[in-house]
């Protein structure tokens, strides 16, 4: 497929997220991948965890689903770690900024470590 | 997630108020809330009535939504007609339809592409035809006492004239409670909670025509069209709705499972709220709730009235409901929360012991006052902050309000230790043995200096100097210009034997020590124009 051999970095991530892509975005990762979320609800004690590409798909399905923008900003790529950080806004004006640090394996992301604040 | 709800009141506080906004659905405005972060939408389609300001002051009610924002972003909005939405015609009644297209309005306003549905009670059919008009809209359907034809399972037609009439005879005054929880009807708070929440969700004339509109509910034949994945939950014993309605959409819904809890109370946000909340978590988030068994330490607080026989039973229930009112009013001034009643201990839970004691202080005198005796238990210890307090330290406090005398209140020791420096004052009461806990208890009792007893009775009051004779009220005055008995005598032309007869008799009768506090007395009774 077409997505397959789509190359993961700072460049493709942005164009997904910023296009609210959920299967581009979806593609870019292993199967057995896992995605940690720490916020206000999860704590570093006990973060989300989101496993497997069927349950991140939805993740990602369920965040593209809504109408809101997003700004993918300052990605670094360090070998087979990349960060970036990213600015979101919803149609009331209500802001969420989140920083992502992604471990690559075989040029797909393997863990995704999602760290985000929001307006309260 | 919108954590600050998920957390205590105390930090809520400081925190942005909760924005309500206006959905625009063809003419009319609809009023929605937005609330927590999650990653996915979730759209809560209330029952007959609601309001959006009112329902976060009920401890059920915002316990649910602080339950459901905690792993979803959460959306609220009154239907047209209630709460803070635009009211309707009540001559043109919208259809279904309409009503459930408010919703799609409604996600629209909020940027909400695609959301799950929770809809309760009258909710549900309009969740369920949401599903069925809008699937791509559509994450998941959880339906909470939901039915797809009102009259044969909600009410039947003969009996609908006469719900009107209720509702338009007495709607404001909480008169249907009875209809929907009947097991909080003698919670006068939650009473006075409900009355206002039918005031402030709908007119009379409007809870008449949003009945009618009910009625008309039929979604049987759009069943087969829902394909979004369904929960049903309904209470085993539901005073509103039969749960016969709930098994009969599992039978419809392609692939729908259904939950039976028990429980009889109908609205979403009474009963245990807590395991609505779990199965609606662990259906869309795939995963069960995390057990919230954080623990903390507590003061517990329970009261009893003591001493029930003695009065009739019209005047136990008066003054037991005022005693209970009292004691709502009494635990939320003194900073605590009131966690429940257990058959006629009344629970209520405090950030410290010392607060606990001086509530319990002013329930005592409180008591008093009403009528009744009180007798109340003290004890700290870690309890869950879920629920009602059950464990061994509820279990401890209970026994010790169990075992407190007349007016007492009754205290571990470890109380008394933790409450030093408060100013409060304890006395040593021995120990008590409890059923769960190998050695006794040690135990005090508390006696905050400013509830005290006075120390010795007031004295009784003074005569007045209208008991006095005529002759005697002229020798009291005389004696108060200072005049010896044989002047007095002279005076009045009496014996000087008569006069000190006389003298006697005053401060007997006026309960006086001497000649001097005799003038003192007259002295007090002058009036402006003398005595």
């Amino acid at each position: 497929m077409l997505t397959k051999t789509q190359t993961v970095d700072g460049a493709a991530i942005k164009k997904a997220i910023e296009g609210r892509d959920g299967k581009m975005l979806s593609s870019f990762y292993n199967d057995d991948a896992l995605v940690r979320v720490i916020d206000r609800n999860n704590p570093p004690s006990r973060p989300r965890e989101i496993r497997g590409r069927a349950a991140i798909s939805i993740f990602w399905d369920d965040i593209c689903s809504r109408a809101m923008t997003h700004k993918v900003d300052t990605a670094i790529a360090d070998g087979d770690n990349l960060a970036f950080t990213q600015a979101c806004a919803y149609p009331d004006g209500t802001k969420v900024f989140c920083a992502a640090m992604l471990e690559l394996k075989n040029g797909r992301i393997a863990r995704q470590t999602v760290v985000q604040a929001w307006d309260e | 997630m919108v954590g600050d709800r998920k957390s205590s009141g105390r930090r809520g506080s400081c925190v942005r108020p909760i924005e309500t906004r206006y959905a625009r659905s063809g003419d009319v405005r609809i009023a929605y809330q937005v609330v927590g972060q999650g990653s996915f939408d979730l759209v809560f389609v209330p029952g007959f009535i609601s309001n959006l300001d009112l329902q976060w002051e009920d401890e059920g009610y915002s316990r649910l939504l602080k339950r459901l924002s905690a792993f979803s972003r959460l959306i609220l909005f009154d239907k047209r007609g209630t709460g803070l939405s635009d009211r309707v015609d009540t001559r043109h009644l919208p259809s279904l339809e309409t009503r459930m297209d408010d919703v799609r309005a409604v996600m629209d306003a909020a940027g909400s592409g695609r959301a799950a549905l929770l809809g309760a009670s009258e909710g549900a059919p309009m969740a369920m035809l949401f599903a069925a008009t809008y699937p791509e809209r559509t994450r998941a359907l959880a339906l909470y006492g939901g039915y797809a034809h009102f009259h044969k399972w909600v009410m039947p037609a003969e009996r609908l004239e006469a719900f009107i009439e209720t509702a338009e005879t007495s709607w404001g005054t909480g008169a249907t409670l009875p209809n929907f929880a009947p097991g909080r009807v003698d919670d006068t708070h939650f009473g006075q909670w409900w009355a206002r929440f039918e005031r402030l969700s709908a007119s009379p004339t409007a809870a008449a025509a949003l009945t009618r509109m009910n009625a008309g509910i039929d979604v049987r034949g759009i069943l087969s069209a829902i394909s979004a994945p369904t929960l049903l939950i309904h209470r085993r014993n539901d005073a509103r709705v039969d749960p016969e309605a709930s098994r009969f959409l599992a039978r419809k819904i392609h692939g729908a499972r259904l939950v039976e809890i028990p429980g009889r109370d109908h609205p979403i946000w009474t009963g245990d709220v807590d395991r609505v909340a779990d199965l609606v978590e662990e259906f869309l988030t795939g995963q069960p709730a995390v057990a919230d068994t954080e623990r903390v330490l507590a003061a517990l607080l329970v009261t009893r009235i003591y001493d029930t026989t003695k009065l009739g039973d019209r005047m136990w229930s008066e003054r037991s409901q005022r005693f209970q009112e009292t004691w709502r009013l009494l635990v939320g001034r003194h900073g605590g929360r009131v966690a429940g009643t257990h058959s006629e201990l009344m629970i209520s839970r405090f950030d410290g012991p010392a607060r606990a004691i001086r509530c319990a202080a002013a329930l005592r005198d409180a008591a008093q006052q009403i009528g009744v005796a009180s007798a109340q238990g003290v004890h700290v210890g870690e309890i869950e902050m879920r629920g009602q307090p059950v464990g061994l330290t509820a279990r401890v406090t209970m026994q010790l309000a169990t075992h407190a005398g007349r007016g007492d209140i009754l205290a571990s020791r470890l109380v008394a230790e933790l409450a030093i420096g408060s100013g409060l004052h304890f006395v040593d009461a021995g120990r008590v043995s409890l059923d769960e806990l190998g050695e006794p208890l040690p135990v005090v009792k508390a006696t905050s200096e400013q509830h005290l007893e006075p120390a010795c009775r007031p004295k009784p009051k003074a005569m007045e100097a209208a008991a006095l004779t005529a002759r005697e009220s002229e020798v009291v005055s005389l004696i108060a210009d200072g005049m010896s008995n044989a002047a007095i005598a002279a005076e009045l032309k009496l014996s000087e034997h008569t006069v000190k007869r006389h003298v006697a008799n005053i401060l007997l009768k006026l309960d006086l020590p001497s000649r001097a506090a005799a003038a003192a007395f007259s002295a007090r009774q002058a009036g402006p124009d003398g005595p």
